[in-house]
């Protein structure tokens, strides 16, 4: 009834195809062997805990697995029928609705048996008494096709799976490193064996009918594989996330051969012959997988990169206190913050975008250990209605590691603009898949911190020309530049919305003479109007083309904290780079009409930067 | 997420005549996308999917997510290959049946791949879940929806109505076939496990309504 499928029946391009899907398979298969040996080891800790009171039996009467004593006539305990040993109350479990019980070792060696698939392999093992416990049917077409392959060309053979190696200690495994590290010098008959196949089948010693049909076969064929390509490449999963991670780190791999080949090893290099391509790509596949796998292990943060899991919060919106409340409740398939550890301490941090200073941030607690956090808490913003449509909630997840060392764990950016804060189901609390950094995100928005209108004027005395000519030089020391700083507008506010802003003015003659100026302070104000003039007196227009106007935008600090610099705009001959943009091109134009029109008003909008 | 991060590995299998959206299923199931270009499986293929299964206790209650490893296998319909795909069908836990509903004889071809699956799942009556596909070319059916459920009550399967296309219950049977999965691994464990003395002295208890939960309490015998 078991037929032994032949893999040597299809062509050869199917042949490929399948085996590269039995490759895939294996990797799935170690990884499950990997969790199921880790499963039955925890359950071996826990029977030797348990073990180590049989000495201590004829001495006094205690329970098996915590070692209490039993007493004489309360707690006497009562026997497990899964293992026959006496134990205390406290380390029955009960079946929900049932009497039945079993000690704390039982029923965890029931929960593995579940875990492991156990239960599946009992049953399969009743129809098919003949066949290998775990095995699969992958793996046994890997073997047998292996087994052909060797016999048939002059080829040493492949290493056997990592199923039949479990039992092997380390030095099976470094054998098969050095294995896959000869199969990794085969790399260039990967490429070859595309070169070859079309050689190949123009050289094809096969009568007119069988080439035709080839040739009519294979279109279809090459691209069925290249679509099928496409849809695996597309598809999210551990899979495809750790074949294409191959790519990287072979390159990084043999960009730093740390071992060098030894002599052993360049004998064992196979032939490069083109009858053999598909056995090398194939075993050269799987080189590179389990060269990937020893290399992720070693790198310990490489997978911090993943960002995984789902947030659940609400926002909802107190129009009568202006306060924007973040409900946070829950995380769910969280990565880990520590991988090696398997330690995830995670705890939530939110801004109110564009504000990422520090008194814009709110944080929940953090929650030990655990992928599946339950928060409950709400962090609240004061904020204005109006200024809700012009903010962005940034959600982000954080594993806090030992000495206070943080990991990026995935965050969720909501546009405030487009939220519904009417409707009921915003109140409820809704789920999100959690994002990695948006780094392009950020780059597509032109980064600026606002705009500030200004009004200047270049003020000469007027005379008559005779006089004029005649004491030029006088004339020169008498001109004045009048700067009447107006307002600003799209500054970066604080989370509620309100500045203390005000204005610094810096002149830098062509002497490197500086002349500061500063305009009052406007409280609480998110939209500032200064109207207030900055005058520089005892400068002539010839020195102001060579001079540079510095402005900048400052938030005032409290209590002697250092004041926060919002914007800043640049107005002169330095202010021209060349990777200027049409902004700087417009200020400088506009600056340039300020010195040829003397005595006239010029308003200007600068770009904050 | 790592990669040996889960707490169960469940290999389903998805079997059926060729073109009648094997692939396209599993495609929208993993990815939600859809390819109307019909492109036909060389073999054997699977994909993966990582899902949390909440089971849901007889009592209402929803226990702790489980964190499920999903390995869905995809075969090919054709006859050529399918000595290739049968030996497949031994690693799997549980089954989809898939059959077009613009494709009469597809689901005449049910019968056979029930009885294919008789001989060589892992044991006589495996679990399987029918899926009658394509529901969204209503003008094109050829099927009445009477007459397929009359079939999966005649073999006591469930089924469902799906669409590859617009992902219609495509979750659903997903969901409905690991949610038989999970209640048999537990039932095949405990069920050495229940004297049988306790299960005939108590005429209320069912092996099916047995759940995994940890309770501590004063000692009942």
């Amino acid at each position: 009834m078991a037929h032994e499928v032949d893999l040597e029946s299809f062509k050869e391009l199917e042949r490929d195809i399948i085996l590269r899907v039995l490759y895939r398979d294996q990797t799935v298969q170690s990884i499950e062997e990997e969790r199921v040996r880790n499963l039955k080891t925890h359950l071996q800790h826990l029977r030797w805990k348990g073990a180590k009171s049989s000495s201590q039996e004829y001495k006094e009467k205690c329970c098996a697995r915590c070692q209490q004593t039993l007493g004489l006539l309360l707690n006497r305990g009562a026997v497990c029928q899964g293992c026959s040993h006496r134990v205390c109350s406290e380390c029955r479990v009960f079946l929900r609705k049932t009497h039945a019980w079993k000690c704390t070792v039982c029923f965890e060696d029931r929960n593995v048996k579940i875990k492991t698939g156990e239960w599946f392999f009992e049953e399969r093992a009743r129809k098919f008494p003949t066949a290998g416990r775990r095995e699969t049917a992958g793996a046994r077409l890997l073997q047998s096709y292996q087994r052909q392959s060797s016999k048939i060309s002059v080829v040493p053979p492949t290493p056997p799976p990592l199923s039949e190696s479990q039992c092997g200690g380390s030095p099976n495994r470094l054998q098969e490193l050095g294995h896959f590290r000869g199969f990794n010098k085969s790399v260039e008959n990967l490429f070859l064996s595309v070169t070859t196949q079309m050689r190949k089948l123009s050289k094809s010693q096969n009568d007119m009918t069988s080439e035709k049909h080839l040739l009519a076969m294979d279109p279809r064929q090459c691209m069925g594989h290249t679509e099928r390509r496409s849809q695996s490449d597309t598809a999210v999963n551990v899979t495809s996330r750790k074949t294409s991670t191959p790519d990287i780190l072979k390159a990084f791999h043999q960009e730093d051969p740390r071992h060098p080949p030894s002599p052993v090893l360049k004998q064992d290099t196979p032939p490069s012959s083109p009858t053999h391509s598909t056995v090398f790509s194939g075993g050269l596949r799987h080189g590179s997988l389990i060269s990937v796998n020893s290399t992720c292990t070693e790198m310990g943060n490489f997978d911090n990169a993943n960002v995984t899991g789902e947030i659940e919060f609400a926002i909802h919106y107190c129009v009568n206190s202006h306060s924007l409340e973040i409900c946070i409740k829950t995380c769910k398939n969280l990565a880990y913050g520590e991988d090696k550890r398997r330690k995830c301490n995670p705890y939530v941090k939110t801004y109110l975008l564009p504000d990422r200073s520090s008194q814009g941030k709110r944080k929940t607690r953090v929650q030990k250990n655990t992928l599946d956090p339950t928060f409950e808490e709400t962090l609240k913003y004061q904020v204005d209605p109006a200024q809700l449509a012009t903010r962005r909630l940034q959600v982000s997840v954080w594993h806090l590691g030992t000495l206070a060392r943080r990991v990026f764990l995935g965050e969720v950016i909501l546009p405030l603009a487009t939220w519904d804060f009417e409707g009921s189901a915003a109140q409820n609390a809704r789920w999100y898949p959690l994002r990695a950094k948006a780094e392009k995100y950020e780059e597509n928005i032109p980064q600026t911190n606002g705009e500030l209108a200004v009004r200047a004027k270049l003020v000469l005395p007027v005379g008559p020309r005779m006089l004029q000519e005649a004491q030029e030089d006088q004339l020169a020391l008498n001109g004045q530049l009048c700067l009447v700083v107006l307002g600003a507008k799209n500054l970066p506010v604080r989370s509620d919305g309100t500045l203390n802003s005000f204005v610094k003015g810096c002149l830098t003659l062509p002497d490197q003479q500086k002349l500061r100026v500063k305009s009052p302070v406007l409280k609480k104000q998110a939209c500032p109007q200064w109207k207030h003039s900055f005058v520089f007196n005892g400068v002539s227009s010839s020195q102001l083309r060579q001079s540079t106007l510095e402005l900048t935008v400052w938030d005032q600090a409290m209590f002697g904290m250092n004041d926060r610099l919002l914007g800043e705009a640049k107005l002169g001959s330095k202010g021209g780079a060349p990777g200027c943009t049409d902004s700087c091109s417009q200020s400088k134009l506009q600056w340039q009409k300020v010195l040829s029109s003397p005595n006239l008003w010029t308003d200007m909008t600068l770009i904050l930067h | 997420m790592s990669d040996g991060d889960y707490d169960y590995l469940i290999k389903f299998l998805a079997l059926g005549d060729s073109g009648v959206g094997k692939t396209s299923v599993l495609y929208q199931y993993t990815d939600g996308k859809f390819n109307s270009k019909f492109i036909t499986t060389v073999g054997i293929d699977f994909r993966e999917k990582r899902v949390v299964y909440r089971a849901n206790g007889p009592d209402g209650t929803v226990g702790r997510g489980q964190r499920i490893h999903l390995q869905l296998w995809d075969t090919a319909g054709q006859e050529r290959f399918r000595s290739l795909t049968t030996a497949f069908f031994r690693d799997a836990m549980g089954f989809l049946l898939l059959f077009d509903l613009t494709n009469e004889q597809s689901f005449l071809n049910v019968r056979n791949w029930i009885s294919q699956l008789q001989m060589h799942a892992y044991c006589e009556n495996p679990d399987i879940v029918l899926c009658g596909n394509k529901s969204d070319l209503e003008d094109q059916r050829a099927v009445k929806e009477e007459e397929a459920r009359e079939l999966a009550e005649k073999y006591g399967i469930p089924y469902f109505e799906t669409s590859a296309a617009n992902g219609t219950n495509i979750s659903q049977a997903i969901e409905m076939l690991l949610d038989l999965i999970m209640k048999r691994m537990e039932r095949c464990v405990d069920k050495s496990w229940i004297p049988e003395g306790v299960v005939r002295s108590n005429g209320h208890t069912s092996t099916d309504q047995l759940s995994e939960e940890k309770e501590k309490g004063l000692c009942g015998c």
